[in-house]
Parts: C-alpha cells; sequence; structure tokens
C-alpha cells in the first residue's frame, strides 16, 4: 500500500479478510484456543475475538478502525465479535462485487475505482438504513416465533425442585456461549456455575438488570484466581473473599456473630501534616516538653484510646484500606482484635454494601451504624495464599439474596483469566439479553408483534420496568423485541433471517411504493449466510443439509410458530444436521424450556442457544462499521514534527472514523 | 553412582511468521501450532528429558546455564521444569500448567508432564480430530476420576493411622524416587522415618522446639531458672524517630534528640528487668546501649528475628509482640518457653527454644555430604512432608511402580467397550474414533507407566489385576516367572497361574480384579492420592487445552 493514497475496496478487503482469516482458527465447533504471549512474558488463552483482535497489535488504520468497533460491540453485549468479522468480510465482498458490476461502464482505471467507491458506499448507506428500519421487524415475524424466550424469573435458587427444568434454558444458553469462548471441554461446568452464582445474587424483588449489574460491576471482587488445580475444583464459597491476610493473629473463638468496622484512615493520629513543621528545642530554652518523646507518648496514648473506644463497642475484625503502624498492630493483638491492611476499594465497596454500613475515616467518630456484624471470619488458604474469608448474617429486611464468591481454579494463569472474562461477558450478554432495548421513552409505539402463539412458552413484563443503562452504542429509535427471546445456536438464526429477507425483498419488488431497494435485503441475506457456512466448514455436506431442512420446514408450515432447533446428530456413519420440524405427522419436538425428561436427555446433541437480541445488535453495528469503513477515502499518514500542520487536513478524511468514535 | 546425562538448554529462535497487516512492531504468529515442527521437535525433546528422569532408577540431569553459573543436578520437575525456559510459548503453557500443579501438591509432577506429553503425541500421531480427542478425553477422565474415587477402586489402599508403616511407604515412595540424593537403602529408610515422626510431631503432641540463630556473646554456662520470661518486640528498638507524620521536624543543635530516645530506650529495658523477663527477642534492630544494658543484666538478648519466624515464635511462646514504647509492657505481653540450650550442627550453633506447652513446632536437621545433594534432599523431604500432610485431607494412596497407570488403563479399556454407539453418539463422534480415542488415552496412560523403566528391560502387565511388572533384559524366556518375583509395587506375588503380555502390545480387554488384601502383605511403593488425581486431571485438562490451541500470537514488543 503507498504511503498515502486513496483507499480502494480492495484495500478495505484486504484488511479484514486477514483479520477474518485469523478469527476463523477459533470459530465454530472446530474452532480451537489462541494463545498469546504479552510483551510482558505473560501466556494468554483466548477464543473471544476482541481479545484475539487486540493482542495482534495492529498499524493498518482501516483495522484498527474495525478492531475498534469490534471492541466497542463486544463492550456492549459480550459476545459476537467473531461473527462480527465474519458478517462484515462477507458483506464488504458482496458489496464490492455488485459495486465492480455496475461500474464496469466507466471508461478509464480512475474513474472506474471512483465510480465503484461510489455505489459501494451508496449501497452501504442503503444497507445502514434497511437494517434501522426493518430489521427488527423481520426478526420479530421471521425468527422469534422460531425460537423461545427465557425470563429471569425461571431463574431460582437451587432446592426448588420445579424449577430445575426452566434453569436448564439459561443453561443451554450459556453453555453455548462458554462453548465459543472457552472451548468444549468445561461448558457444561461453566455454564453450571455461572447459573449457581447467578441463582444465589438473586434479589427478590428486584429487576434482573439489577443483580446482574452488581454482580458484574463487582466481578474483581467476587472471584479469587487460584492456579494449579485441575478447573473442575472451581466452586462458589459462602460470602465474601478479602484478598488479603490477617496483619495480626486471626481470631482464635469460633464465637458469633463478629464485629467489624472499615476503616479508610490511619488509626494512629497524624501529628504532621504534609507541610506542617515540628520545632523541637527553641533557642536553648529546651524544656522537657518540648521533647520529641511528649509528642510520640501522645499518638500512643490516643491511639490506646482509640483502641478501647473499638472495644467497648465489640469489634473484633479491623478492614483498614491503608497500612497501619507496628504500634497499631501490636495494640490491636494485644486487644485481641484482628487487622487486614491494604483492602482494595473494590472490595471495601462491597463489603460495606453487603454489610450495610458505612466506611468510617476517623475513629474517634465511631458509631454504631459503622459497625457491621458477621457471621464469621476467618482464615482461608486458597492456592498459594492466605486470604481473609467473611460471612454475612442473613438479614431479611435488608436483603435477600445470598451473597457468594466464586473460586476459580485451573492449572495455569492464562486459562483463569480467560474463564473469568468468559464468565463477565456471559453476564453482561444476560443483562444484554433481558435489558429492553431502548429507553423508555416511546413506549406507546411499541407493538408487540412477537407471535401470540408462542405464550405457552415464558411471557415476561418485565420490559416496561426495567430501567435502562446507556450502554449501547446503536442509536436505535424503535424496537419491537421483546427481552429475553432465543433461538437455536448452530446458524438457525442466520439461514431464518435469510429466508425471511428473501421473502421481504420479494414482497418489495411486487409493490414497489415501498421506497427500498430489494437489492438490499437480498444482498444481506446472501451476507448471513456466510455465518452457518463457517460454521460446518469441515463438512459442506451439513450447511447444505440444515439449509435444505430449514427452507422446506418454513415453506410447508409458512405461519406455523414453534421452537425449532437443528440438532446434530450422528450416527455410526456421518448423517446430516436435522432440523427437528414436524416430520411427517408434523408434529414438532420440542426442545425448550418445560420439558423435563426429553429435554434433558436432547440437550447433549442439540447446539445450545442463543439470544435474539444480541444477534440483532450485532447485526446493526455491523452494518454501521461497513458504513463508516467505506466513508474513508484516503490516509493520511501524519508524522509527529509535522503533527500541527497535518492535523488541518486529516481531520476532513477522518470524518467516517470520528463518526463511529461518537457512537 | 547413577548414570548422568547432562543436557544444554538454550533458546532456538522460532518461528515461521504469517501474514501481518502491521508494519511495526508486528506480533509473530503461528498457525496451527500442533503441525510445526519447530514445536513438535521441542515437545518431544521436552518429553525426552522428563522422561528419562522420571521414577527411582531415572536419569539425572546437569542444569547450567551459558555464562558459568551454578550446576544442578537434579531429576525433580519442580527444579527441572522452573529452569527451562523455552522462546516457544506453546511449551511454556504445559510447563507452567505442571509447575502450578507441583506448587500446589509437590509430588507427581514428572508423571503429569509425561502424561500430557505422551497423549498430545499419540493424537498427534494418530488421524484423530482434535476438537473429537478433546470430546473423549474428557469423557475418560471423568471415567477415571469416578473410578478412583469409589470404595471398590482396585488401585487405592486406605491408609491406616495406627500403624505407620504405609506412611513410611509413601515418604520412602518419595524419597527414592529422587537418586540425586545419593542415599543408600538404610539412609532411605531413615530419611523416611524422620519425615514421618516430624509429621506425627506437628500434628499436635509434645516435645518440638524451635531453632534461632545464636546470638552474641552468650556462654554455654549460663544458668537459667525454669521457665523463662519472653518479650518480643515488632518495633525497631534502633533509637530511630518514631512516624509522627509527613511533616518535617527541625530539631535544633542544642537538642539532642537521640539521647533522649535512648534514655527512654533503657526506661524499657528497665521494666523488663524489673519483670524477670530472660529472653528478649525483637524482630527488627536493637539499639547496641540497650543490648548491652540488657546483657549486663542477665538477659538473652536475640535482635532482626525477621519476620518469617514471629509468628511461629509467638505461637510457641505465647508472647504478643509489642510496639509501643512509652506505655509499661502490660503483662499479658510475656510469653513463656519451658527452656533453652545451645545446640552444635557441624559449623552452625543455635539456641533451640523448648516450649512450655504441648505445641505444633518442630524443627528438622538434615545433614548430607555435599551442598548438591543437600538442596535435592530438601526438595524431596518437602514434598514427603507435604504429601504425608496430604494424607489427613484424603486418607488413602495409590499403589505406586506404575501398577496404577496400568490397571486405570485396564479399567478404562474394559469400561469403554460397553454402550459404544450411546457413548459416540454423546461425544459428537463415529464409532470408531471413539474407541481410537480411548485406545490413544490408554496408551499414554501405558506409556507413563513404561516410562519408570531406564534399563533396557521391558514392562508387562498382568491379566488378572492389571499391574505393572519389570522383565529385566537379561531374564530368560523360561524363567520368566521367577525372574518377575513382585508386581511393581509388591502387592502382587509372581504364579504360575497368572498370565502376561508386554505394555503396548494388544489384549483382549478385562475387567481388572481388585488384589485380595492379605494384611501380611504390604505394598512397597505407594503414590499421594491427592497429588496424583490432581496430576491426572491437570495431565488431561493441560493436553486438551495444547490440543485446542490453533493459533499463536506472540507480541515481540
Amino acid at each position: 500500500m503507498p504511503p498515502m493514497g486513496h483507499l480502494h475496496m480492495e484495500h478495505v478487503l484486504q484488511a479484514v479478510s486477514v483479520l477474518e482469516a485469523v478469527i476463523l482458527r477459533s470459530f465454530g465447533p472446530e474452532g480451537g484456543q489462541v494463545l498469546f504471549t504479552r510483551d510482558t512474558g505473560q501466556a494468554m488463552l483466548s477464543r473471544s475475538g476482541t481479545r484475539i483482535l487486540t493482542a495482534l497489535h495492529l498499524e493498518h488504520p482501516l483495522a484498527r478502525m474495525v478492531v475498534e468497533c469490534v471492541w466497542k460491540h463486544s463492550s456492549s453485549t459480550g459476545d459476537g465479535s467473531k461473527t462480527f468479522i465474519l458478517l462484515l468480510a462477507s458483506l464488504l465482498r458482496l458489496i464490492h462485487a455488485a459495486a465492480s458490476k455496475e461500474s464496469n461502464v466507466s471508461h478509464s482505471y480512475n474513474s472506474t475505482k471512483a465510480a465503484e467507491a461510489a455505489t459501494a458506499r451508496h449501497l452501504a448507506d442503503k444497507l445502514l438504513a434497511f437494517g434501522l428500519k426493518e430489521l427488527d421487524e423481520l426478526i420479530a415475524t421471521g425468527v422469534v416465533p422460531y425460537g423461545g424466550c427465557i425470563s429471569w424469573e425461571d431463574f431460582t435458587v437451587e432446592g426448588q425442585t420445579p424449577s430445575l427444568t426452566n434453569n436448564l434454558c439459561v443453561q443451554k444458553l450459556l453453555r453455548s456461549f462458554f462453548h465459543t469462548r472457552c472451548g468444549y471441554t468445561h461448558c457444561d461446568f461453566s455454564s453450571h456455575l455461572t447459573c449457581e452464582l447467578l441463582s444465589h445474587w438473586k434479589f427478590k424483588n428486584q429487576l434482573p438488570s439489577f443483580s446482574l449489574q452488581l454482580v458484574s460491576d463487582y466481578f474483581p471482587a467476587l472471584h479469587t484466581p487460584v492456579s494449579g488445580f485441575p478447573v473442575r475444583s472451581s466452586r462458589l464459597i459462602k460470602g465474601q473473599v478479602i484478598h488479603r491476610d490477617f496483619a495480626t493473629p486471626p481470631l482464635k473463638t469460633d464465637d458469633q456473630p463478629v464485629k467489624a468496622v472499615v476503616l479508610t484512615g490511619l488509626l494512629q493520629p497524624t501529628l504532621l501534616n504534609t507541610g506542617d513543621v515540628l520545632e523541637l528545642g527553641y533557642g536553648g530554652r529546651m524544656k522537657e516538653e518540648r521533647s520529641i518523646l511528649l509528642f510520640s507518648s501522645w499518638m500512643e496514648s490516643s491511639l490506646q484510646g482509640v483502641i478501647a473506644k473499638l472495644q467497648s463497642l465489640g469489634v473484633c475484625v479491623l478492614l483498614s484500606a491503608v497500612k497501619q503502624s507496628a504500634a497499631v498492630l501490636a495494640l490491636a493483638t494485644q486487644a485481641e482484635m484482628c487487622l487486614v491492611e491494604c483492602v482494595s476499594e473494590d472490595e471495601l465497596s462491597l463489603f460495606s454494601q453487603l454489610s450495610g454500613t458505612t466506611p468510617i475515616w476517623d475513629c474517634s467518630m465511631i458509631e454504631s451504624e459503622h459497625v457491621a456484624t458477621l457471621a464469621f471470619c476467618r482464615p482461608i488458604q486458597l492456592g498459594a495464599h492466605r486470604y481473609v474469608h467473611v460471612a454475612f448474617q442473613d438479614s431479611e429486611e435488608r436483603i435477600t439474596i445470598k451473597p457468594c464468591s466464586l473460586i476459580i481454579c485451573a492449572p495455569g494463569e492464562g486459562q483463569i483469566e480467560q474463564y473469568a472474562c468468559a464468565l463477565q461477558d456471559a453476564i453482561r450478554m444476560l443483562l444484554r439479553m433481558w435489558e429492553p432495548m431502548h429507553a423508555a421513552a416511546t413506549t406507546t409505539s411499541k407493538r408487540t408483534l412477537q407471535s401470540h402463539k408462542s405464550a405457552s412458552l415464558h411471557t415476561d413484563n418485565l420490559t416496561e420496568q426495567t430501567t435502562y443503562r446507556s450502554t449501547a452504542i446503536q442509536p436505535i429509535q424503535k424496537c419491537v423485541l421483546k427481552s429475553g427471546c432465543v433461538i437455536s445456536a448452530g446458524g438457525l438464526f442466520e439461514l431464518l433471517l435469510h429466508h425471511a429477507l428473501l421473502q421481504h425483498g420479494h414482497s418489495c419488488s411486487v409493490s414497489p411504493d415501498l421506497n427500498i431497494d430489494a437489492s438490499v435485503s437480498q444482498l444481506l441475506a446472501n451476507a448471513l449466510l456466510s455465518v452457518p457456512q463457517k460454521i460446518y466448514s469441515h463438512s459442506p455436506r451439513h450447511f447444505l443439509e440444515s439449509q435444505r431442512r430449514v427452507i422446506s420446514f418454513l415453506s410447508k408450515f409458512p405461519n406455523y410458530s414453534h421452537p425449532l432447533t437443528l440438532v446434530y446428530k450422528r450416527e455410526s456413519t456421518i448423517s446430516p444436521i436435522q432440523a427437528e420440524g414436524p416430520l411427517g405427522d408434523g408434529k414438532l419436538s420440542l426442545h425448550c424450556c418445560r420439558e423435563g425428561d426429553k429435554f434433558s436427555k436432547v440437550s447433549e446433541l442439540d447446539l445450545g442457544l442463543e439470544s435474539v437480541s444480541c444477534k440483532y445488535q450485532l447485526l446493526l453495528a455491523v452494518l454501521q462499521c461497513v458504513a463508516s469503513l467505506l466513508k474513508v477515502d484516503t490516509v493520511l499518514p501524519t508524522h509527529t514534527a509535522l503533527h500541527t500542520q497535518s492535523r488541518r487536513f486529516a481531520r476532513t478524511s477522518w470524518e467516517g472514523t470520528e463518526d463511529e468514535g461518537e457512537d | 553412582m547413577p548414570y548422568v546425562g547432562i543436557v544444554y538448554l538454550n533458546n532456538v529462535k522460532s518461528a515461521s511468521v504469517m501474514s501481518r497487516v502491521s508494519k511495526k512492531s508486528p506480533s509473530v504468529c503461528t498457525d496451527m501450532p500442533l503441525d510445526n515442527t519447530d514445536i513438535c521437535s521441542k515437545l518431544q525433546l521436552l518429553k525426552q528429558i522428563l522422561t528419562s528422569c522420571f521414577g527411582p532408577t531415572g536419569r539425572l540431569k546437569q542444569v547450567h546455564n551459558n555464562i558459568g553459573g551454578h550446576v544442578v543436578t537434579t531429576s525433580a520437575s519442580s527444579v527441572l521444569l522452573s529452569s527451562v525456559s523455552s522462546s516457544q510459548s506453546f511449551i511454556n503453557l504445559i510447563k507452567t500448567s505442571i509447575l502450578n500443579h507441583v506448587s500446589r501438591f509437590s509430588d507427581c509432577g514428572l508423571f503429569a508432564a509425561i502424561l500430557c506429553l505422551s497423549l498430545i503425541e499419540q493424537i498427534k500421531k494418530s488421524a484423530l480430530r482434535e476438537s473429537v480427542a478433546i470430546r473423549v478425553n474428557n469423557y475418560l477422565l471423568a471415567l477415571c476420576t469416578s473410578y478412583l474415587q469409589r470404595e471398590d477402586c482396585g488401585c487405592r489402599v486406605k491408609l491406616d493411622f495406627c500403624s505407620t508403616q504405609n506412611l513410611i511407604t509413601l515418604a520412602r515412595s518419595v524419597i527414592s524416587s529422587k537418586p540425586a540424593c545419593v542415599l543408600t537403602e538404610p539412609e532411605t529408610l531413615h530419611i523416611s522415618k524422620l519425615a514421618v515422626q516430624a509429621f506425627l510431631l506437628t500434628v499436635p503432641c509434645s516435645s518440638p522446639g524451635l531453632l534461632v540463630e545464636m546470638p552474641d556473646g552468650l556462654s554455654e554456662e549460663d544458668n537459667l531458672l525454669n521457665p523463662l520470661s519472653v518479650v518480643l518486640f515488632s518495633a525497631s528498638l534502633a533509637g530511630d524517630i518514631s512516624e509522627l507524620g509527613d511533616g518535617v521536624i527541625e530539631a535544633h543543635s542544642d537538642v539532642d534528640t537521640d539521647s533522649q530516645i535512648l534514655g527512654q530506650l533503657l526506661e524499657l529495658g528497665r521494666q523488663v528487668i524489673n519483670d524477670e523477663v530472660k529472653l528478649f527477642v525483637c524482630q527488627k534492630v536493637i539499639h547496641p546501649v540497650l543490648q548491652q544494658y540488657l546483657r549486663s543484666h542477665g538477659v538473652i538478648v536475640v535482635e532482626r528475628l525477621g519476620i518469617a519466624l514471629m509468628e511461629p515464635l509467638t505461637q510457641l511462646t505465647g508472647a504478643q509482640p509489642v510496639a509501643t514504647l512509652h506505655t509499661t509492657i502490660p503483662p499479658k505481653t510475656y510469653g513463656k518457653v519451658r527452656d533453652l540450650c545451645i545446640k552444635h550442627f557441624g559449623s552452625k550453633t543455635m539456641l533451640h527454644l523448648l516450649p512450655l506447652g504441648e505445641s505444633a513446632i518442630c524443627t528438622m536437621i538434615l545433614c548430607h555430604r555435599n551442598q548438591t545433594m543437600l538442596n535435592e534432599l530438601k526438595v524431596v523431604c518437602q514434598t514427603a512432608e507435604h504429601v504425608l500432610r496430604l494424607t489427613l485431607r484424603e486418607p488413602f494412596a495409590l499403589v505406586g511402580g506404575g501398577c496404577t497407570e496400568t490397571h486405570l488403563a485396564a479399567y478404562v479399556r474394559h469400561k469403554s467397550k460397553s454402550e459404544v454407539p450411546e457413548t459416540a453418539s454423546v461425544l459428537m463422534c463415529s464409532q470408531t474414533e471413539y474407541l481410537l480415542g480411548v485406545e490413544l488415552f490408554c496408551c499414554a496412560l501405558e506409556s507413563a507407566a513404561g516410562a519408570l523403566e531406564h534399563d533396557g528391560g521391558s514392562s508387562l502387565i498382568d491379566l488378572t489385576h492389571a499391574h505393572r511388572w519389570m522383565l529385566p533384559a537379561d531374564a530368560i524366556k523360561e524363567t520368566m516367572e521367577d525372574s518377575l518375583g513382585f508386581c511393581g509395587c509388591g502387592l502382587v506375588q509372581s504364579s504360575p497361574s497368572k498370565k502376561w503380555t508386554y505394555l503396548n502390545t494388544k489384549y483382549s480387554d478385562f475387567c481388572p480384579s481388585p488384589v485380595f488384601r492379605d494384611t501380611r502383605v504390604q505394598p512397597h511403593v505407594l503414590d499421594s492420592f491427592t497429588a496424583k488425581l490432581s496430576a491426572l486431571q491437570v495431565a488431561i485438562e493441560t493436553a486438551n487445552l495444547a490440543l485446542d490451541v490453533k493459533y499463536i500470537i506472540q507480541d515481540m514488543n
């Protein structure tokens, strides 16, 4: 590529194709891990598209722009970064083909290229407009009826047996998520663990987003990495683990309850603040009172006063954000209090939230509202480290959850980090799924297009109540998709939407008054097919077979709304994917929710579930990325020395990128 | 003397550079690492090195770097693996997994590494798809772990804490597996007994003690009244100014702050002497004048104890650390020792503190002819101690000498033959693929057992209990039964009714029967149950992970 030159479609396509080649290694059921070493020498493992792309340290401005878009999308939904790249590459290819076909008539080379770029840009804009306007409706009518719906209520604390089967649905969703992010080996185990974690953190009378957001926000404080153990040693433990050791001997008695205080400041009073000057012995008229000993003994006695005050309140655990002096340690030990120093802000804030107390800066001002009551506080040995393990007393009026922490075990640190990231993203994905997709402002315009026939599945009315946290990247004006919609994984979403788009294109060409070009939906439909194609890349026959099944199912039962599953069956020889549709008698075998016995038997075979809303947002994000990619026409390399002069020029040509930055 | 092999470890420049988009500081990418010849040869080399170290007859390795540093002779995985560094992050991935296991369980590192590497090699050689192999391995691992946890498991021994015999066997198996200690048979037994004794002492019992560095100026003739009162300081007593804050202290020239503070320190000394303290210990430095003052009053002074010994000392004496200088020392912070005496160990003189009551602290003294052997002995004794401690959690041991591996392989072969179509469909693969996966898994287990042999002999497996037997290279076919004697773990004796086959040959599967336990026959070799179970899991999980890696990105900045 020339150092300064016009960008052509080929360049864009080339850059994206390279990214696609890397991503494909970890995509689909045959995909694997990517191992990368940081500049520090630390090894990391990942199947997450975002992490792989950022690890490449790309310098190509276009590639960096793509990575930026992917990063933004996945930090919002936690999912879909690999599909993003595949769809992007496929869309660009199709746009390129369409544009070069149309602009063949031009004469000179340059004008051909210019015409091509203009056509491509125009197409991309039309695609985006189409996506923003029509896509949600198409998904609601063409895809959602064939899926299911999971509600937060399904998700219950263990022990209530009837709900177990409902939990399976969430587990299936998480299972396929972990499969794409960490590999097959522990996807069952991880999804089970995540479900258990979330069900313990389920606040009664609270919206799902509240619990999920809390777990997501405090995730660093809620999990403990332990290396050198098999992954299956990962578990939940009651209460909270504070990732520090006791600075004094731990409590000897196991008496309950234990009273604790969170300190943010120093216990030992500070005599001299920065800038203060203490003068000793003034002008030879030195008296005993001006000696240094006076000050240090005053300090000691006031410290003793503070300790005595704490003792009178029955406090025996001090959690401190800062390091305390040796005198504090010794006096606390003598007073049979145990002290934990340098506790991170995050952990202290979680502790305060769970215990319902406020931290205190100056201990001489301590009141009873600063004193937390714990069920226990004891040392816990996890791997090479000894930490402090605290559990909270159940208090009905304050919270109705069972706080618990997660211990993530794996043979190596790289794996632990991978699991921790995947877990965090899984929570983000669920958060996204249960969140209504736009602000509460336009509730009136909401049309529940989702087929009423799927009412046998769970319906939920959380949409109206849930508060929206503005992290979305799409400027969605309206949305008709309900929250909690899921569809069988393994490319079914793409196949169904492909079909719906084709039909839509057909109806457009019949009635020309609709101002949408039929070719646009045709193009998007074809681009979508690349995803299932890549999923079944190891066996193209499976792809054709599953496509045929979906089409025949849809043509036989055009208005039938029922969950559809692509079941991956492999008997002794290679046999195709089967859409478990109305084979013969027109009766569907239902694999979603509430089908206790049958479900558990089949769950081993099928490919899991995916969130429809995440898919929808992914599509919009890709369309936006395409549009902004094609808006760029020139790359202006600038040098630091010329920085101020060239900025003016750069601004004009990088318009597209700046738009993206504001999204 | 065992044979010593020398391995030079150096970094070979890597790797195939694949397509990249950027120009500056690109990451080096390796596509399909298991198809990369450089990585494969390195994996093979690593396996070769580790296999040759395995077991009591394993060959030693001398590790020395290219700048003429310290030479280490060892066959311990913890030492060996931590000194191997590769430019290939793929190798390091496997290495750190094993090292992490060793840091948690101390034992079975070589077993885990060999099993992991042979499994990768076996699968790589076969045409089995990686994704299928991972699923099959995962399934078989679950089969193995649930079998090992079962009551009727044929290769597990319940440990009886009433008799020390099994514990000593367990410790001896660990100690004898490291020939770099250069111990004779009686010496091995002696160390094993010591390790068990130390272990039993720390499970609260009487007559332990703690050794601290001998303070200067203490004569052995001092007569002391018992028990002795102890004070323990955690703050510095060097006469420095205490922390008053961040501000500035300005002292005029006529003010002698130092002597004021020293005066306060001596005041403290006076109180200690009045309270009849006989042992004065400080974590940090003590002002020489205070030291002199205390000594002149017959107090034994120990300074610079260090943070590591503070906790054992508080436990042993019952003293609470003091850090205040201005208030009178509260009487309850004083601790007590029953007695103290001076001990000589070679050139070292130590002060031996004896606790007043029961205390779970004791010191083990290890002696050896030279530093190299001593270092290896230290590693081995720590392992033995850890392995013994693990028995408190799970009071079991696994039969050693390769018998557990062959037994497990036979069990897996037999068990996996039932319900083949069902299992294959659950694992989303064909029956042929499943059976191939089972075979590869069992072969890897058996090759881990076979790795114990280094003198050209062959490994056999009997067709009743599926234990491992060793046939020396010079044995004559006709007298096979006599030359076999006992199996690897010593539980089964050879008899004419038994049938054997060579390891790694095909045999028709059978259900390995547990050995009928005659109480007079005790196993000669036992492995830690907890450590081995975890090693098995870590080995398979790491192999699965390695098989799953499809692409490597190395940041070269």
